[in-house]
């Protein structure tokens, strides 16, 4: 295992684009989700009367518990942005047939996929590592008291956001794998949320349970968008157990048919 | 001699094509064994499906007696096609991944580099070699595990005659160091001057295979010319003339079984006729390649 996490490590550390995009993503997760209050500032400069009619210094943002979730939800928004390096390193094996040689010098199919996943679950651990630790450090910077009976409350978030990243990139790969074209492939992640948005609007008044299966809305659903409860309105403030089933059957079923076309196809 | 590679009822569709169609081949140990054919008939497909990237639609083969596994290829240095490598490393990094995959130790480079020569240039990007260096670095990637069989296609496609010169040389180090090696090529003079077994592939179908020694035997063509006017007349008078054909200003004389250029060199001298040109030439494999192509409608 750890020797085909080196050798799709090897491919890419050697590359630029990578360490861009890479660079970026983890930039931007680390300023995004420690720059939270400073945004609330910059409402509150902005738009007129919103810091006269709600105290932003009392919007609890960064205090425990509510960091854990917050911070979670936000950062999700940004793993589009990884999922386009997934996409750029295995379509980059078929523009340049090294999927081919690889398969030649004595991988196997299942081995070139997996040296793959590997790595997907390694870019999810450190986005759950850094973002994990950036809600820790604002946490206690930000609360007024702690209190180690409900610190943690909510850090269940983090597993759940990792699968998050996970799932995605699974899909992320699989889109890869399917249509070996990096250009066509980033257009398709980048409406794949528009295109099963139009889907479910269109079935949402005959079959209203179904929308919780769908594949990327079971991602969305990992961890719920948690600001509403600063409108005063009932939020799902903890995980449900039903959407990390679906969650984790649709990340099964992604790399399952990333395996099935990679075994049949000829390369 | 040991079976190296033992190939039953090989056969690949795509769609109504029959890229191969139930190829039997057998490869021993030590033969450089060439795979010839016009483009399109099945040699890369051929290749592929022994190095696992394309599916066979139905048939079998065997590598050392034994079904064929990825462990089994990395006993195998296969070059199909074209180098392929990744643009943005070097070709010392490339080797390295090569090397992980294959599972054989870092060690091994250093050598390969310097068989290929291009230890000077293993630190450059891959995107900066020349084609003679890409090719010349896909033989090295092919070397790296010290495999026992190699298979190369098309090695010198594209290089200039030093370059062609070049990778020549290599394969018969290569060939001399007792391994085996499987050459696919369209250009005849090549796997003429390195191969010692051949076969022939036309639409998917293997029209012939043997030794490459009984190339050139059978009927002898002999050149000749000489200053006198009805040459063509003495040359048909000769018992052992097959036929006569004038060519690039010289007539070719092809012989009957059993008589050689040494004979119609005396006959021409008991005629008093001197001959200014007297070449014996063997069938090259070009020449009975185009035959069984012709032949094998």
């Amino acid at each position: 295992m750890l020797q085909l996490l080196k050798i799709d490590l090897k491919k890419l550390t050697s590359y630029r684009t990578f360490w861009i995009i890479c660079g970026l993503y983890f930039f931007t997760l680390l300023t995004t989700t420690a720059s939270g209050m400073e945004f609330l500032k910059w409402l509150a400069r902005t738009i007129e009367g919103f810091g006269q009619s709600i105290n932003i210094n009392r919007i609890p943002l960064y205090h425990f518990p509510d960091v854990w979730q917050n911070l979670a939800w936000a950062s999700g928004l940004l793993k589009i942005m990884i999922g386009i390096m997934v996409l750029i390193s295995i379509t980059n094996e078929y523009s340049y047939r090294t999927i081919r040689q690889n398969i030649i010098d004595g991988l196997s199919r299942k081995e070139f996929l997996l040296s793959k996943i590997y790595t997907n679950a390694l870019l999810s651990v450190l986005s759950m590592v850094l973002v994990f630790l950036v809600a820790l450090v604002t946490g206690l910077i930000y609360s007024s008291r702690l209190d180690m009976s409900y610190m943690f409350e909510g850090v269940e978030f983090y597993p759940a956001y990792f699968l998050e990243v996970f799932a995605f990139l699974s899909f992320a790969l699989m889109l890869g794998i399917f249509v070996q074209r990096s250009g066509l492939s980033i257009i398709l992640l980048l409406n794949s949320y528009l295109i099963e948005l139009i889907i479910k609007e269109n079935i949402d008044d005959y079959v209203p349970w179904l929308i919780k299966y769908f594949p990327l809305e079971s991602i969305m659903n990992l961890v719920p968008m948690p600001f509403a409860r600063y409108a005063f309105q009932q939020i799902q403030d903890y995980v449900s157990l039903e959407a990390v089933g679906i969650a984790l059957v649709w990340t099964f079923l992604f790399n399952y048919f990333s395996y099935l076309r990679l075994k049949k196809a000829d390369i | 001699m040991a079976t190296v590679l033992s190939i039953q009822n090989l056969t690949k569709h795509f769609g109504k094509i029959k890229a191969v169609n139930g190829l039997n081949l057998e490869v021993q140990t030590g033969q450089v064994f060439g795979m010839l054919g016009p483009n399109g008939s099945g040699k890369t497909t051929t290749l592929g499906m022994l190095m696992g990237v394309t599916n066979p639609t139905s048939g079998s083969f065997y590598w050392f007696g034994e079904e064929p596994t990825p462990q089994l290829r990395r006993k195998i240095g296969a070059v199909l096609e074209h180098p392929i490598f990744y643009p943005y490393l070097s070709g010392q990094r490339n080797l390295e991944l090569n090397a992980m995959i294959k599972q054989c130790p870092q060690e091994n480079i250093p050598h390969v580099l310097e068989l290929v020569e291009l230890t000077e240039r293993k630190d450059d990007k891959y995107k900066t070699y020349s084609l003679g260096m890409k090719q010349r670095l896909a033989i090295a990637s092919a070397l790296l595990n010290d495999p026992t069989v190699l298979i190369l296609d098309e090695p010198t496609n594209g290089l200039d005659p030093m370059g062609i010169a070049e990778i020549r040389e290599i394969i018969r180090k290569i060939a001399a160091s007792g391994k085996t090696i499987i050459l696919a090529s369209h250009l005849l003079d090549e796997v003429q001057k390195v191969c010692t077994h051949f076969a022939i592939l036309k639409r998917g179908n293997m029209v012939h295979t043997g030794p490459i020694g009984d190339v050139g035997a059978g009927a002898e063509t002999v050149e000749v010319n000489a200053e006198v006017e009805n040459l063509n007349e003495v040359l048909l008078g000769f018992s052992g003339t097959a036929s006569v054909n004038r060519e690039n200003g010289v007539y070719q004389v092809t012989m009957r079984d059993g008589f050689h250029g040494k004979d119609l060199n005396r006959f021409l001298f008991d005629k008093n006729i001197v001959a200014t040109h007297l070449v014996t030439r063997k069938k090259s494999l070009e020449k009975q390649f185009l035959e069984i192509l012709a032949e094998s409608h």
